[in-house]
């Protein structure tokens, strides 16, 4: 060991981090501080903050160009990254760990299995401690996101900060979003703070990589155009909807070509900026641009709706314009649910949310022939009736009507027997709406295979789940299964007015 | 592997039939040889024996299992090989073109995000419809593509139902992307599959460990790429949760293993996308694809393979709409379209001798046919038809050979494929017209379908296709327009059917047409020229009321409008149109046609069987109905109702069917008994009838009709609420009625049995256990609920309860009703309790309550002789009184429930 005893690394790695990495200056030194073997090394060490603040960028960059640095003055240094949301168990995490520090270590003894946090630290013990080092090595174990961990055992924290009491030349780094108070159950853990960037902190980011020049404009007038740019969108957006740098970068990405769509058209200058910005004043009031879609590319395909159009559904399309924005895109998918389904599969739907949400004593009321030839509807009544709130209150004791609870579990075979039940009556009635005469004959032609097939599609598209232990493994078509309809009122409100079916009508409170 | 191979395993008569009698006591009187029969064999062993002797022997077994001959085995073997020959050539093959342009625009996507560098993961979104089959096809073709590309990559399909946990998805895409190349290059790569794992001094990776697949791809041959493509074939079913997970995951390696993932998208990718995380979503590339819409590809299959030129076999009209309906109304995919065509292609094949008459070109001559398909072809209704049409239209002498003259017949024969052809072709000419008119909004399905069953005839009044009025009332310039497409239809003819341009066929429609459209052109000018408008007489308003006042009176008159000679021309003109159109525009159903069996299959049923089977109908329906399956001579005349020679499973079903939603075991046992006991005409002694009723209740059992309840003890639950409706047969009823009352005294016996220790007990007992049929009110019908149901509850009235039962029955009060009941008697106010309940019982008919000086004593000590008689009497009065007002016996049953 040379030299004074506090010595902190080469200045140009910090200038040159410092500059990858703006507006971070202080957290950059503070880290090389508490992790350089030379200067306060320390045992353990929290990072934390939240979500895109260059916790794990910093401190991986950092790392690598700590232990590039030749050890020249006598201290070396290896660190090994383990992150957390690639290990799927406990386990995972600890073979990780193990195999990352054997890599790094160049280490070549046989492999073990590692199963507990013991057998973790007789690992790194054997690789670490009992192998000679020399006097300024030390080794650098970071858990990126070790929060998020899954399957993790509750003592799994404050064992991994024991580790480095063991071993003493081990420092671990724990990078977390928040650390909860006295997280790890051990005292003095030196904690580095991220904080997330302020307005001057994201203009200086995103001022770093200014677009390519616009037609007719500088690079210098762009990069302006840009900084000023971005200044509105922060304080358009970036408080209200979006606070991470990605979320922010994502906005003006996204703005931007809709922002700079005069200055392409040739109407405005690239000084005009108030002008440019009344120009774009609707896109800055709109939070949609804020949204991520999964569909990159979804202004160039156009989207149109893939369905089995039978007679009915192509009366109704027509009128119906192309989904343009996500807003009306979305309104529009629980209708399009309806419009996928051919009919059989429509009246099974329906079947299954009456019963789920009719109770099995009032079927023979509303589904039976037997008395009076003809079924009798309830429902609508009572719900109407306590809607509707005039003259005198009613009992205090108002039930709930049962559309507004979830959905019961009904039996698959009585579902089937509703739906023989009301089938004839409701296929009469969608067939006369699609002017179709054939009758009776269409009637006959349908079998279980059908409705078979149609429960596995239904199931398939999740509008109705099994229920019940044997949910996993039975028999799909089992007749004492339990399912339950997995959609709401509204939806089915509409497929029962698509096929001509009040569903209100049929449901008994 | 296994369906092949059993493939070759010929078939044993018993596999065609249509019900199978299971009858395991004839088996025990006969020796084990029989036994060892009837247990089938175990194919899979013997196939894989045999598999390596198959190869060698026969080239001629090679091509696959011959066709049965037919006519009893008559048919040549010649004739045999050309029906399979035929099938082998006639079937299409179709389609695996539908899905081309998706595969297309996946890989170029894949390709070009592979290249952009989003620092995002590729996301493909495949939007395929409700159609849980045709996906399975899609990511098929999707697999051998991505994985023949140039740069092949790593293809692992995953299915919701195959992925329940983070965990098992990961080891399924480490196991089948690491497999993939294994499989591919052959053996010697499949222990590299198992170095991989122990990679890097041994290491051992565990099985969800991504790092393992990291290293085998490292390790790989540089050319090849290092992407992994995971598709998930319904995504809907994933949950969320386990969607994110991976998602992240993926993006977490993306810096070492490049994933790229498909979705297949059975709803709307926004749907799909309120189901994950913004922070996920955000780490997503999309691209959405939509699969052609399943009915412009059923519009395609059908046009090529069903109505184009090529298909050799025609489906008929009915079964081809119920095939169209099927797919509307149905979820069924395109494939089982195509699946039930092949199968519609083997059925007429297999199964019609007639099919080898389709071969045509000299493959078809005299020798091949014998004479048993001779006489097969005069059996046809067609046959008919043109024997019965020749001899209308006086050619006795055709007819007469027709029926006669083998040879003569055979020659008519031999011009079948002309005559087919010819017909085909005047059928697709005229629909490829009738569509290129564009009058019509009927898609081109149903024009097929309605041109097989009931032919083009364009005429208003009687037409099928009723154009002639949309034809006049075009205006002048549509009408050229119409022309125009018409020449352009017949020049260009149809690739999609398969319909080449006959221009030089029609030379007597195109010449006239074309001067039409210059006839009717020179009158456009000219009328221009004179300042009118150019109209016919049925496009104009041709008459006009004219309003003319004389003398101050309004007259009404009716006047032509005046038409200019250009009208009176352009309107011959549009005649001229309409009746070349109804020329060309014109063909006979398929029905019509000679000998249109031999190429038409038009059978529902054995598709309907097959491709929509009906278990629970089905079963129902044997059950109901078992004689007419077992064509026993003894059921015959039960005919759907209740016999005691029934099988016992088939009388149980009846008698469930009767029950509510929980069977009590020993009523149903006691009914069952009375069925078929010493007394009856069957007359099994109980302990075979016990065996018989504990076989036919655990075949219930066993087919999910019942299941054992806890709800009550000795009871099994109702599993069917939805059973085969009965129209329940009413002559049965009063016989049904008689064994649910014997049922009834059986239990009694049970339980007399119990008490058979003490025999004063057990008279006590069987005495107050007596049951008691209850009275009805006149008037409405119902019964007082505190009647007395026992002897017991008889004893036990209170005064209220018979003061108001009094009163119910109309006894209380004098009324026109008191004197109808069977024995009414008086009830004056101030009688003591025992002298109301001896009144009461005199009215209900108990004996030995006739006169207060008898008492109660001659009751107690008559009960042993009393019962029988007791008990007919009330049923007898019960049934009087009923007779009287007009009810049917229907009621009585159902009142007679609680038995």
């Amino acid at each position: 060991m040379s030299g004074s005893l506090f010595q902190l690394p080469d200045e140009l790695i910090l200038t040159t981090l410092a500059q990858t990495f703006p507006c971070r200056e202080a957290q950059i030194r503070a880290l090389s501080t508490l992790l350089y073997p030379g200067a306060a090394p320390c045992r353990n060490l929290v990072i934390y903050g939240t979500e895109a603040t260059g916790k794990s960028a910093i401190t991986a960059a950092l790392l690598t160009r700590l232990s590039d640095q030749p050890a020249d003055d006598g201290f070396s240094l290896q660190y090994a990254v383990v992150n957390s949301a690639e290990c799927i168990t406990a386990r995972h995490l600890y073979e990780s760990v193990v195999g990352k520090v054997a890599d790094a270590l160049a280490w070549d003894g046989p492999p073990s299995r590692c199963e507990t946090v013991s057998q973790l630290t007789v690992e790194l013990a054997k690789m670490l401690k009992y192998t000679t080092r020399p006097d300024g090595f030390r080794f650098v174990l970071v858990f990126d996101g070790i929060d998020r961990q899954r399957d993790a055992p509750h003592t799994l924290l404050p064992a991994l900060a024991r580790l480095s009491e063991i071993i003493p030349s081990l420092t671990t780094v724990f990078i977390v979003t928040s650390p909860p108070p006295h997280f790890l159950l051990t005292s003095s853990v030196p904690h580095l703070h991220f904080p997330t960037y302020t307005k001057p902190d994201f203009i200086s980011i995103l001022s770093v990589s200014p677009p390519p020049a616009l037609p007719n404009t500088t690079a210098q007038e762009t990069a302006d155009l840009w900084a000023r740019f971005t200044a509105a969108v922060h304080d358009a957006l970036a408080r209200a909807a979006s606070r991470t740098l990605p979320s922010f970068t994502h906005a003006c990405t996204a703005l931007w070509p809709r922002f700079t769509g005069p200055i392409h058209a040739g109407t405005h200058t690239a000084r005009e900026f108030s002008k440019l910005l009344v120009a774009a004043r609707v896109h800055f009031q709109d939070e949609r641009l804020l949204d991520p879609g999964v569909l990159a590319l979804a202004l160039t395909t156009t989207t149109t709706t893939t369905t089995i159009i039978t007679p009915t559904q192509q009366q109704q399309q027509q009128p119906k314009k192309e989904p343009n924005n996500t807003t009306t895109a979305m309104a529009n998918a629980g209708a399009d649910l309806a419009h996928l389904l051919p009919t059989t599969p429509r009246l099974l739907l329906l079947a299954c949310y009456l019963a789920s949400h009719n109770a099995t004593k009032t079927d023979l009321t509303l589904f039976s022939t037997h008395h009076h030839g003809r079924r009798r509807r309830g429902g609508g009544l009572s719900v109407s009736g306590g809607g509707r709130g005039r003259g005198r209150p009613r009992s205090k004791h108002r039930k709930i009507a049962r559309k507004l609870l979830g959905a019961h579990a009904f039996v698959l075979e009585r579902m089937l027997a509703i739906f023989a039940a009301v089938r004839g009556e409701w296929e009469s009635l969608s067939l006369s709406q699609q002017q179709q005469q054939q009758g009776e004959e269409v009637l006959l032609q349908k079998g279980d295979a059908d409705i078979g097939m149609a429960i596995a599609t239904l199931a398939s598209l999740r509008l109705l789940v099994r229920v019940g232990g044997t949910a996993a493994g039975g028999d799909a078509m089992d007749c004492g299964g339990k399912w339950r309809v997995n959609v709401g009122w509204e939806v089915i409100r509409g497929l029962g007015r698509g096929v001509g079916v009040e569903v209100e009508e049929w449901l008994i409170d | 592997m296994a369906e092949n191979e059993n493939i070759s395993v010929s078939f044993e008569e018993d596999d065609h039939r249509a019900a199978f009698v299971f009858n395991p006591e004839d088996g025990q009187g006969n020796n084990t040889k029989q036994q060892q029969t009837a247990r089938p064999a175990k194919r899979r062993k013997v196939a894989k024996a045999d598999a390596p002797k198959l190869q060698s022997t026969s080239a001629a077994v090679a091509a696959g299992p011959a066709f049965p001959p037919l006519f009893n085995g008559a048919e040549s073997p010649d004739a045999v090989r050309l029906r399979r020959e035929l099938f082998e050539t006639v079937w299409p093959h179709v389609l695996r073109e539908a899905n081309r342009t998706t595969l297309d625009e996946v890989t170029a996507f894949l390709q070009q995000a592979a290249e952009a560098e989003t620092g995002k993961i590729t996301a493909g979104f495949i939007i395929t419809g409700p159609n849980i089959a045709s996906q399975g096809l899609l990511f098929e073709q999707l697999a051998e593509r991505l994985c023949t590309a140039t740069q092949a990559a790593k293809f692992v399909r995953l299915r919701a139902s195959e992925a329940p946990n983070l965990k098992a998805v990961l080891k399924r895409i480490i196991r089948d992307a690491t497999a993939t190349r294994g499989a591919a290059d052959g053996d010697g790569e499949g222990e590299d599959d198992v170095d991989a794992e122990v990679a890097q001094g041994g290491r051992k990776y565990l099985d969800y460990d991504l790092e393992a697949l990291h290293v085998f791809l490292s390790r790989q041959q540089k050319q090849q790429s290092r992407r992994v493509v995971v598709a998930f074939q319904d995504s809907e079913a994933f949950e969320s949760g386990l969607l994110t997970d991976l998602i992240t995951l993926f993006h977490s390696w993306r810096d070492r293993i490049q994933f790229d993932v498909l979705f297949g998208v059975a709803t709307s990718v926004e749907l799909f996308q309120a189901r994950l995380l913004k922070s996920t979503a955000r780490q997503l590339y999309g691209a959405q694809f939509d699969v052609v819409q399943a009915n412009s590809v059923l519009e395609s299959v059908i046009k090529s393979a069903v109505a184009g030129t090529q298909a050799g076999l025609r489906i008929g009209p009915s079964l081809l709409r119920s095939l169209v309906e099927r797919q509307q109304d149905q979820v069924a995919g395109i494939q089982v379209f195509i699946s039930s065509l092949k199968y519609a292609y083997m059925c007429h094949f297999y199964a019609n001798p007639l099919s080898v008459l389709l071969a045509g070109d000299g493959r078809l001559d005299r020798q091949l046919l014998q004479p048993e398909h001779i006489e097969a072809v005069r059996t046809l209704d067609s046959f008919q038809a043109q024997a019965e049409a020749a001899v209308g239209a006086r050619q006795l002498n055709h007819a007469q050979l027709l029926i006669e003259d083998d040879e003569y017949l055979v020659a008519q024969v031999m011009e079948l494929g002309q005559k087919r052809k010819e017909y085909l072709t005047q059928l697709l000419r005229s629909l490829h017209l009738a569509a290129s008119t564009g009058l019509s909004s009927a898609p081109f399905t149903d024009l097929y379908i309605l041109a097989l069953s009931s032919g083009i005839d364009i005429d208003q009044s009687s037409g099928t296709l009723p154009l002639e009025d949309a034809v006049k009332r075009l205006s002048p310039g549509e009408l050229i327009s119409l022309i125009d497409s018409l020449l352009s239809a017949i020049q260009t003819g149809s690739p999609e059917i398969g319909l080449e341009g006959w221009e030089s066929d029609a030379e007597e429609f195109v010449g006239p047409l074309t001067d039409l459209r210059d006839e009717i052109e020179g009158l456009i000018e000219r009328s221009k020229s004179n300042g009118t408008a150019l109209k016919s007489k049925y496009s104009a308003q041709s008459r006009v009321m004219r309003t003319t006042v004389v003398a101050q009176k309004v007259q009404l008159s009716q006047d032509s409008a005046t038409l200019t000679d250009e009208d009176k021309a352009f309107t011959k003109a549009v005649d001229t149109l309409l009746g070349l159109l109804s020329q060309n525009l014109h063909c006979d159903p398929v029905d019509n046609l000679f000998l249109h069996e031999v190429w038409v299959f038009d059978s529902k049923s054995p598709y309907r069987d097959v491709f929509v089977p009906r278990p629970g109908a089905t079963f129902g329906r044997a059950l109901a109905r078992p004689h007419d399956y077992l064509a026993c001579a003894c059921c015959a005349q039960a005919n759907g109702g209740l016999e005691s020679t029934l099988p016992t499973t088939a009388i149980l079903y009846h008698l469930y069917l009767e029950a509510g939603a929980l069977l009590n075991v020993a009523d149903l046992w006691s009914a069952y008994y009375a069925l078929v006991g010493d007394e009856s005409d069957v007359g099994l002694d109980e302990r075979s009838a016990l065996v018989c009723f504990y076989r036919g209740l655990a075949e219930l059992g066993t087919m999910g009709f019942v299941k054992p309840s806890k709800k009550k003890a000795d009871h099994v639950a109702k599993l069917k609420h939805w059973t085969v409706v009965q129209r329940r047969p009413k002559a049965n009823s009063g016989r049904d009625y008689y064994i649910l009352l014997l049922a009834a005294t059986r239990r009694l016996q049970h339980n007399t049995r119990r008490a058979a220790t003490n025999p004063a007990f057990h008279a006590k007992l069987s005495q107050m256990t007596l049951q008691l049929a209850p009275l009805v009110q006149l008037t409405t019908g119902a019964i007082h609920p505190s009647f007395p149901r026992t002897l017991l509850a008889f004893w036990l009235l209170t005064d209220a309860q018979l003061d108001a039962l009094a009163h119910f029955y109309h006894q209380r009060t004098p009324g026109p009703w008191t004197r109808q009941y069977p024995c009414p008697v008086s009830w004056p106010a101030g009688l003591g309790l025992e002298e109301k309940r001896r009144k009461l019982g005199r009215f209900i008919g108990l004996r030995g309550c006739d006169s207060p000086s008898l008492g109660v004593v001659v009751l107690e000590n008559g009960v042993g002789e009393m019962l029988g008689r007791t008990e007919e009497e009330i049923v007898e009065g019960a049934r009087r009184e009923r007779v009287r007002r007009g009810e049917e016996v229907e009621e009585v049953r159902r009142k007679m429930g609680w038995f």
